[in-house]
């Protein structure tokens, strides 16, 4: 079985060790760790986390957005770890989550994967 | 308890408006999406101002597990079925918008404190019937029919969950979808056969918030749909274009011979009218259109969100709310062709225009609503949807959601905030949570259908 390090960055770095195969909502929280969570597929960003090193597998997720992709959100009900990993968890880590909409336009390339279009140049 | 005959509610319109004054409420007030690692749960309001804890939540029903997000609910049974001695106005309904569970609450038992009867777990009914993002709740009889915005992987239109009066599932209630592209809240009249559905978006668009970019990649509704109710199938839809841009709330006249109906159209902030002419054909037409407002720091324009309406139950006025201004209206339908403003109050909302209500901090824009059966009082809250608060209103996680009570004039029109009542969920014990839709034990102005 190959398991990776979990580092929990606003949580005084505490460390747990998780399955590669199985998403880290449910790693983290058989371990104890408090996480929201909604949907539980990867449809709602209510489990929403920041990635800030270490790389994650999340194709299961249809959420995020290609901005909040970019910003480092992932979708922890369907994540799973390709590495040790950093993470910054719950509503802290929202920062950059939640943006008005009317004030802060998506460009094109930002849109959900199935109706983005590349970036140019 | 709520009846003069045999069954649950009352003989027609006209005499539910003649029942006793509501002394409780329920409305539901979330935690998922805010933060805080607590249930949502049914709140019970104190409603009675002869009461010592008048305008207080008097006590708190909490889910078994967190994420839920409860949102709007529903009675197992209604004046529908007010002939059938065998059943009652006991248990509400509670779908969690994001785990797709559906909680069964008693109130009867205790309507101050009611208690979970049953919870039909969320994967049971993606298992059964494909369905997941549940909405609003109605009964037919003792039948009971949900709607669901998404198959079980989130993807647009889904369908309606038929439960029979014990809660089991039964299965899918209609025959097709036919082109529906959406789902969202659906009203039936049935001695005239016709269901009306509207669209909001995919589970999959919607829970995550609101880009607004994906109204133009035709993610969001802009339909509506009428519907053969006795062979559960959609025969006609109407396109509403740039004037019905998510059309939600769908609400007919309390009036089981009226064919008159309405819509609100949120990003639009339109009210689409519908009706049956001499020929027996739908028609439609927006009589109501809220303008867009200059908000002193944005560039664009600000559209009003017209998220809920409402109609009282002498089928007289109409109540609109506009969640990003922060006003909630009432307009005279008694001609439903020419809607007259007959009043108008500011409480939240991004104008500006009356930041604080009762000497509470309104986080929020007037949202959901409730009347009382005689039509004298408006409850209103203040959240939407925990992902779509946070985008708007963001100060919502520290401030909480509040309710505010508006008194009505039903006779000759006017609206004015009442200066005793107001709940600042802000205060709750667990931190700020925050209300949406609510009901009242004895009936209310959306809960009720007539055969």
């Amino acid at each position: 079985m190959t398991m990776y390090t979990v580092t929990i960055a606003n949580r005084d770095g505490a460390q747990y060790c998780v399955d590669a195969r199985r998403p880290l909502l449910e790693t983290l929280r058989e371990q104890g760790v408090d996480l929201p969570f909604g949907c539980k597929y990867g449809g709602c960003i209510t489990c929403a986390a920041k990635l800030k090193t270490g790389a994650i597998d999340q194709r299961r997720q249809v959420a995020l957005n290609n901005r909040q992709i970019a910003n480092g959100y992932v979708i922890l009900c369907v994540a799973r770890p390709t590495s040790d990993i950093t993470l910054e968890i719950g509503v802290e880590s929202h920062d950059k989550l939640y943006r008005n909409p009317f004030l802060d336009p998506l460009k094109p390339h930002e849109l959900k994967a199935d109706i983005a279009t590349p970036k140019e140049g | 308890m709520d009846g003069q005959c045999c069954g649950p509610g009352f003989k027609s319109p006209q005499e539910a408006i003649k029942a006793p004054r509501e002394k409780l409420l329920y409305t539901i007030a979330i935690y998922t999406g805010t933060g805080i690692q607590k249930p949502d749960y049914l709140a019970t309001v104190d409603v009675d101002p002869d009461s010592s804890t008048y305008s207080q939540v008097i006590h708190r029903l909490e889910m078994p597990g967190i994420g839920d997000e409860l949102h709007h609910m529903g009675w197992n049974a209604c004046s529908s079925c007010h002939d059938d001695g065998s059943m009652s106005r006991k248990y509400l309904i509670l779908p969690g918008v994001r785990s797709n569970n559906l909680h069964i609450v008693d109130t009867a038992t205790d309507p101050r404190a009611p208690r979970l009867h049953k919870v039909i777990d969320g994967a049971e009914i993606k298992a059964k019937a494909d369905l997941s993002g549940p909405h609003t709740v109605h009964c037919l009889g003792s039948e009971i029919i949900i709607s669901f915005l998404g198959n079980a992987k989130g993807e647009a239109p889904g369908g309606y969950l038929h439960l029979d009066k014990e809660f089991n599932i039964v299965g899918r209630w209609e025959t097709s979808m036919g082109d529906i592209k959406f789902g969202y809240d659906f009203w039936y009249q049935p001695r005239h056969n016709v269901m009306v559905s509207s669209e909001w978006a995919a589970p999959n668009t919607f829970m995550p918030g609101f880009d607004l970019e994906e109204v133009g990649h035709l993610k969001y509704g802009r339909e509506l749909h009428f519907w053969d109710f006795e062979k559960r199938e959609p025969v006609e839809s109407f396109y509403l274009g740039e004037d019905g841009l998510l059309p939600l709330e769908v609400k007919f006249h309390h009036d089981p011979d009226s064919t008159h109906g309405f819509c609100g159209a949120a990003l639009s902030t339109n009210v689409i009218h519908w009706w049956q002419d001499d020929a027996n054909k739908w028609r439609w037409e927006k009589i109501i259109d809220v303008e867009n407002e200059m908000h002193p720091e944005w560039p664009i324009p600000l559209p009003g969100v017209m998220s809920a309406i409402l109609i009282s139950m002498d089928d007289k006025y109409l109540y609109l709310n506009n969640w990003l201004h922060g006003d909630m209206r009432q307009y005279d339908i008694t001609d439903p062709h020419n809607p007259k403003l007959t009043g108008q109050v500011f409480m939240g909302g991004l104008l500006g225009k009356a930041p604080i209500v009762n000497g509470v901090e309104v986080a929020g824009g007037p949202q959901m609503f409730q009347l009382s059966l005689d039509g004298r009082r408006l409850y209103v809250t203040t959240s939407l949807f925990s992902t779509w608060d946070n985008q708007f209103y963001p100060e919502i996680r520290e401030k909480g959601g509040v309710m505010v009570m508006i008194d009505c004039d039903p006779e000759n029109g006017g609206m004015k905030i009442n200066e005793d009542f107001i709940v600042d969920f802000g205060k709750e014990p667990n931190g700020p949570s925050r209300c949406h839709e609510s009901r009242y034990p004895g009936g209310d102005c959306t809960s009720d259908i007539w055969l």
